[in-house]
C-alpha cells in the first residue's frame, strides 16, 4: 500500500475499503493493557506511564467510577484535587468544569482522543456524557495546545472506552434509582473473538429534576430524559494494522411545554493504526461530530414564541499521525484540519470555518533519569490570526523515591461563531443588540441606515478589526515523593492569560439601550499551589487528600487599583469610596482553598466495599453586584464555603449481582443563593441525594 | 536638652531685640504692603499679607476687612497671616501698625461659602418607557436655591426618569423637554466626591440634538440597569460636575433612584424615579472651587 501523504483523500478511502472488505490477519493485543502499570495516552498521545510523565495529570481509574456509583462524568470530576464544576448560578442550570482556576470555556474535553463540540455560552455541560464502559478519565492540567490545539489552555479531560479483551460475551445491565425521580439503566456488551471485537452500550437517564428557588415559576433543572447509544468495532487486518471504528449518539428532551428544549449530539470515528515496523507507528484518523440544540421557549398563556434558539454545529476533522521510535526517544508528527460549519437562527448567515495544523514533538533522554518532551503546534485559520504553540516540559528522577518536574506551554482558544457572527437584537429584552466581530461593521451600518444609533462609542475604523485568539502560559513546576505506602505530589502552577475577549459597548440607540460588540482585552492570572497525597498502608484500605491554593485575578483591574481608580459604595451610606487593592477578591466563582478527602475500603471476605469521599471550596463570589466590574468586599454576593459529603456501599451478591446503596451530599447541604431576591430563598444545592444501583454483570 | 536649646535661642533673640530697642527705641520705620494673597475668600480663609517692616509683635498690629477687624494669627517682618473675619463684606484691606494705617489699593472679595447639602426624593416621573414613547415633564433643579423649581429659565438641571437635562445647549428631541436658555453644561468625572476639588480645567458639554451632556443609557452616564433585578443603580465613582445656568459651578453624587435611598433597592418594592443626591454648589460667580 502505497502512502502519499499528499493525498488523504485517497489514503483514508483506501484504507476504509481495506478495512471494508477485510484482509484478515491477527495481531497482538493493544499495547494500552501492556503494561500493568497505569498508562496515559492523553499527555503526549503516545501511551505512557503516568508516574514518569513530567506533567501534571490527573487518573480516574475504572474502579473509582464503579465504587462511586456516579453516572455521570461531572460528578466525578468534582471529587479530583484542583478541578471544581461550578454552577452558572448567575444564570441557573448548567455547571461547568475550572481547573487550576481556569473556566470551562478553556477546558477541552474529548473522547477517546477526538473533540466534543457544543457549548451554550461557553459551557460544555459534562453531564451530558454517561459513564458506561470507561477505561478511564485523564485529566492533563496546564496548557496543552501544542498537541491539541484551540481550547487546550486549562487542560485536557480525555475519556478513554475500554477495549473488549474476553473471548467470551461480556457486558452489564444495571438500573440506578435516586432522589428526584431519578432513573437510569444501560446495557453493555463487549466481546473479543480472534481479529475482531465489539461493544455497544446504551442508557437512558430520566429525572424530575429539581429547584433552587421555590419562590419563581419553573424549576432549576427541568425535567428530562435522554438516551446515550454508542457502539464500537474493533478490527485487526493484520499484525501491523488494525482499525477502530467508533460511534456515540446522545438525544435529550426536555419536558417545559408548551415550550420544547432538545439537545443531540453525534460522534462517529474511523482510525486505523498502522505499525509498519516495531519503531514505527501511523494513525490515521476521521473523525465527524454534530451538535443540535433546538430550543423554543412560548408563553404558557398566549402561545407566542418569546425566543426561539436553533443550534447545529459540524466539525468534520481527518487527521494522520506519525510515531518514530529512537531507542528510547519518541518523535511524533501529526497533521490535520477541522472544517467547521455552524447554523444558528441568531445569526446572519449559516458560517463555516476551515483551520488546518501540524504539530511535531519530541520525547528524548537525553541524561539517565532525565526526560524532556518538547512540542509546538502550528494552526492556520480563516477567521483570526494564526497560532503558534510550543511547550517544554521535563522530569528529573533525583532518586527513585523523589523526582521534579516541570513544564511551560502555552494555549488558545479561537474566538468562537458566537463571537464573530451572532447577529441579535433582544426584542423581549429592551430591544439591545449584539454583534459578532466579523458583522458588526454592517451591522452598525444597518442601523445608522434605520436610524437606530444615538451615538457611535468607538472609532468606526476600528470596527471589524480582527479579533485575536484568546491565549494563555502555563507554568508548573512539581515534585513527586514516595516514601513507603505513601505518595505525595506537589505541584505549584501559574496561567497567564492575554487577549481574553470581552463585550463592549459599540454604540447607543435611540431607544436608550446598547449596541454590543467583542473586543481582545483582559488579562487575568490564575496561580497556585496543588497538593495530593495517597497512603495505601493499610490493606484494603486506600486513603487520599488533595488540597488547592488559588489565586485569580485580573491584572488591568489590580493596576486600575494601584492606581486608585476603582470604586464602590459604601452601603450605608451610598457614597463611593476608593477601593484598595486588599478589598478585590478575585476573579468569580475561584474558591482560595478546595480539599478532597477520599477513604476506599474493601471487605474481601464479604465481597463488600464502601467508599467515602468529602470535597470542600472555601467562600467564593458569584458576581459584581455594586457596578465597578470586579468583585469587591462590599458586593452581596459570596456564598460561604462548603463541604459536600457523598457515601456509597457496594455488595456483590450470587457473583453476578452487585448492589449499591448511597448518598451523594450526605450532610443534606443546601446553602444560600446571596442573589435571591428579597424575601426569596434560592439554594446552592438542591439537597440530600439517595441512590441504589442494581448491576448484573455477565 | 531640644528645649533648653530653644528656650536658650528664643532669649537670646528676646535679648537681641531689646537690645535693639534700647539702641533705637523711636526710630520706627514705615511699614510697606507688597502683595496680599489671596485677593478673595471666604470668611475664616487665611490670607498672607506680605512686605517689609512689620512690628514683629502681633499686638502691634491692627487688620480690618472693609472695617471689621480680623485676628492676626502670626506675624513676622516681612510677612502678617489673618483670616477673613466673620461678617467681612467686599472692601479694601486695612493694616495699621507703628501709628501708620495703610488701605489695600485692590479690593478684596469676600465670598460666599460653598453650599453642601443633600437633596432627598426628587421626584422625576415620566410617562411611557418600555416601548411606547417616554414622555412628561421634566423636574427642574436649582442649584442657588437648593429646591426644585417651576421656573423657565432660573434652573440648572432637570430630571425625567434616568434622564438628567442640563439648562445649556439645544433641544435633544425628546418630548415636553424644557427650553434651554442658560449656559449650563455637564462633564461625567472618575473619583469619589471629595477628589473633585475644583471645576478649573474641565470641558463641559450641553445637550444637543440626540445626546444629553449627561450621557443616556446604562453604564454610560451615571447609572446601571441590572436586568436581572430591574434595578437602576448609580456606578460607584462616577462624579457629576455642572455649570450653572448662569455659569456658576457644582458637583453632584447621586446616591439612590429609589424613595428613602435603601440601601439594596426592590424593584418591586421601592419606589422609583426618586433622587437623593448630595452636592457642592459654589455661589460665587467665576469661582471654580468645589471642595
Amino acid at each position: 500500500m502505497s502512502l502519499n501523504k499528499n493525498n488523504l483523500t485517497l489514503i483514508f478511502f483506501t484504507l476504509y475499503l481495506t478495512f471494508t472488505i477485510g484482509q484478515v490477519e491477527e495481531r497482538r493485543d493493544s499495547i494500552l493493557t501492556q503494561d500493568l502499570e497505569e498508562v496515559v495516552v492523553t499527555a503526549t498521545r503516545t501511551v505512557r506511564q503516568l508516574s514518569s510523565l513530567p506533567l501534571p495529570v490527573t487518573l480516574i481509574p475504572k474502579t473509582q467510577l464503579e465504587q462511586t456509583g456516579v453516572t455521570r462524568l461531572d460528578e466525578i470530576l468534582n471529587e479530583q484535587t484542583g478541578i471544581i464544576m461550578t454552577p452558572d448560578a448567575t444564570v441557573g442550570g448548567g455547571e461547568g468544569v475550572q481547573i487550576q482556576g481556569i473556566a470551562s470555556d478553556y477546558v477541552l474535553v474529548l473522547i477517546d482522543g477526538v473533540p466534543v463540540v457544543g457549548r451554550s455560552s461557553g459551557n460544555l455541560d459534562l453531564s451530558r456524557f454517561a459513564i458506561g464502559n470507561i477505561k478511564q478519565i485523564e485529566v492533563v492540567k496546564g496548557p496543552s495546545s501544542s498537541l491539541f490545539g484551540s481550547e487546550a489552555l486549562g487542560g485536557v479531560i480525555n475519556i478513554i472506552t475500554e477495549k473488549p479483551s474476553s473471548e467470551n460475551i461480556s457486558g452489564q445491565l444495571s438500573h440506578r434509582m435516586a432522589t428526584f425521580n431519578h432513573h437510569n439503566s444501560n446495557f453493555s456488551i463487549n466481546q473479543r473473538k480472534e481479529d475482531l471485537g465489539y461493544s455497544f452500550f446504551v442508557d437512558r437517564l430520566s429525572t424530575d429534576g429539581y429547584d433552587l428557588a421555590s419562590g419563581d415559576v419553573g424549576q432549576t433543572v427541568n425535567p428530562f430524559d435522554n438516551y446515550t447509544l454508542s457502539g464500537r468495532l474493533f478490527y485487526d487486518a493484520s499484525e501491523k494494522l488494525d482499525f477502530f471504528v467508533s460511534g456515540r449518539f446522545f438525544h435529550q428532551d426536555f419536558d417545559v411545554a408548551p415550550s420544547t428544549s432538545m439537545e443531540q449530539d453525534l460522534n462517529l470515528l474511523v482510525r486505523a493504526n498502522h505499525d509498519p515496523s516495531s519503531k514505527t507507528n501511523l494513525q490515521y484518523e476521521l473523525y465527524y461530530t454534530n451538535y443540535i440544540t433546538d430550543e423554543e421557549s412560548l408563553d404558557i398563556l398566549t402561545d407566542e414564541v418569546l425566543l426561539a434558539n436553533d443550534f447545529n454545529q459540524k466539525l468534520f476533522r481527518p487527521e494522520v499521525r506519525f510515531n518514530q521510535k529512537f531507542g528510547e526517544n519518541t518523535f511524533t508528527l501529526g497533521v490535520g484540519g477541522n472544517l467547521e460549519t455552524l447554523q444558528r437562527n441568531l445569526f446572519a448567515n449559516n458560517v463555516s470555518f476551515f483551520s488546518q495544523y501540524v504539530f511535531s514533538q519530541y520525547d528524548f533522554t537525553p541524561l539517565e533519569g532525565l526526560n524532556v518532551i518538547a512540542g509546538i503546534r502550528f494552526d492556520n485559520h480563516s477567521e483570526y490570526n494564526s497560532q503558534l504553540s510550543p511547550k517544554l516540559s521535563a522530569r528529573y528522577e533525583i532518586s527513585p523515591s523523589l523526582a521534579v518536574k516541570g513544564s511551560v506551554g502555552s494555549g488558545f482558544k479561537a474566538p468562537d461563531f458566537r463571537q464573530l457572527y451572532l447577529d441579535f437584537t433582544n426584542a423581549s429584552g429592551g430591544g439591545y443588540s449584539v454583534f459578532g466581530k466579523e458583522v458588526e461593521a454592517q451591522g452598525i451600518q444597518r442601523l445608522q441606515e434605520n436610524g437606530e444609533i444615538a451615538n457611535l462609542a468607538v472609532n468606526p475604523a476600528q470596527l471589524g478589526q480582527r479579533l485575536n485568539a484568546e491565549s494563555s502560559i502555563g507554568y508548573n513546576l512539581g515534585m513527586t515523593l514516595k516514601s513507603g505506602k505513601l505518595t505525595t505530589e506537589v505541584n505549584l502552577f501559574r496561567n497567564d492569560f492575554t487577549n481574553l475577549i470581552d463585550t463592549q459597548i459599540l454604540a447607543s440607540k435611540t431607544n436608550g439601550q446598547n449596541v454590543f460588540g467583542y473586543i481582545n482585552r483582559e488579562r487575568v492570572y490564575t496561580q497556585g499551589l496543588e497538593t495530593d497525597i495517597k497512603f495505601n498502608g493499610i490493606k484494603n484500605l486506600s486513603l487520599s487528600g488533595g488540597y488547592q491554593l488559588l489565586f485569580a485575578y485580573d491584572k488591568d483591574q489590580e493596576d486600575a487599583l494601584v492606581q486608585g481608580n476603582v470604586f464602590a459604595r459604601d452601603p450605608e451610606t451610598l457614597q463611593t469610596v476608593r477601593l484598595e487593592r486588599s478589598q478585590y477578591f478575585g476573579l468569580e466563582n475561584r474558591s482560595r482553598h478546595t480539599f478532597n478527602f477520599k477513604v476506599f475500603y474493601e471487605i474481601p471476605k464479604w465481597d463488600a466495599n464502601a467508599n467515602l469521599r468529602v470535597v470542600y471550596r472555601s467562600k467564593f463570589g458569584l458576581t459584581d453586584r455594586n457596578g465597578n466590574d470586579l468583585l469587591d468586599d462590599f458586593d452581596n454576593s459570596f456564598v460561604d464555603g462548603y463541604s459536600l459529603v457523598n457515601l456509597s456501599l457496594g455488595k456483590t451478591l450470587f457473583k453476578h449481582y452487585q448492589l449499591q446503596l448511597g448518598a451523594n451530599n450526605l450532610l443534606d447541604f443546601k446553602g444560600s443563593n446571596p442573589l435571591a431576591l428579597q424575601d426569596n430563598e434560592v439554594l446552592i444545592n438542591p439537597g440530600i441525594q439517595l441512590f441504589t444501583r442494581l448491576n448484573i454483570t455477565f | 536638652m531640644k528645649t533648653t536649646l530653644k528656650l536658650f535661642t528664643f532669649l537670646m533673640v528676646v535679648f537681641s531685640f531689646l537690645a535693639c530697642s534700647d539702641d533705637d527705641g523711636d526710630a520706627v520705620s514705615e511699614f510697606t504692603v507688597t502683595t496680599i494673597s489671596p485677593e478673595s475668600g471666604t470668611v475664616g480663609t487665611e490670607i498672607r499679607i506680605t512686605g517689609t517692616d512689620f512690628p514683629s509683635d502681633a499686638s502691634n498690629i491692627s487688620v480690618s476687612f472693609n472695617g471689621i477687624p480680623a485676628t492676626v494669627t502670626s506675624v513676622s517682618t516681612t510677612e502678617i497671616v489673618t483670616t477673613v473675619p466673620s461678617g467681612a463684606t467686599s472692601g479694601q484691606i486695612e493694616i495699621s501698625a507703628n501709628g501708620f494705617r495703610k488701605t489695600s489699593a485692590a479690593t478684596f472679595t469676600v465670598l460666599s461659602n460653598l453650599v453642601s447639602d443633600t437633596v432627598s426624593n426628587l421626584e422625576a416621573p415620566q410617562t411611557g418607557g418600555q416601548g411606547q414613547p417616554i414622555g412628561g415633564p421634566f423636574t427642574k433643579f436649582s442649584f442657588e436655591t437648593g429646591a426644585v423649581t417651576d421656573s423657565e429659565t432660573d434652573w440648572d438641571i432637570a430630571f425625567r426618569g434616568t434622564t438628567i437635562a442640563v439648562n445649556g445647549g439645544t433641544a435633544t428631541g425628546t418630548n415636553e423637554e424644557p427650553t434651554r436658555n442658560g449656559n449650563g453644561g455637564a462633564t461625567v468625572q472618575n473619583g469619589i466626591f471629595s477628589d473633585i476639588t475644583s471645576a478649573d480645567g474641565l470641558s463641559f458639554d450641553q445637550d444637543a440634538a440626540g445626546s444629553f451632556a449627561v450621557p443616556a443609557g446604562s453604564g454610560e452616564g451615571w447609572y446601571n440597569y441590572n436586568p436581572a433585578t430591574f434595578t437602576v443603580t448609580p456606578i460607584p465613582g462616577r462624579i457629576l460636575v455642572f455649570r450653572t445656568h448662569d455659569g456658576k459651578f457644582a458637583k453632584v453624587e447621586i446616591i439612590s433612584y429609589y424613595r428613602d435611598a435603601p440601601a439594596e433597592p426592590d424593584a418591586f418594592l421601592n419606589e422609583s424615579r426618586v433622587y437623593t443626591f448630595n452636592y457642592v454648589y459654589n455661589p460665587n460667580e467665576g469661582e471654580t472651587a468645589l471642595e
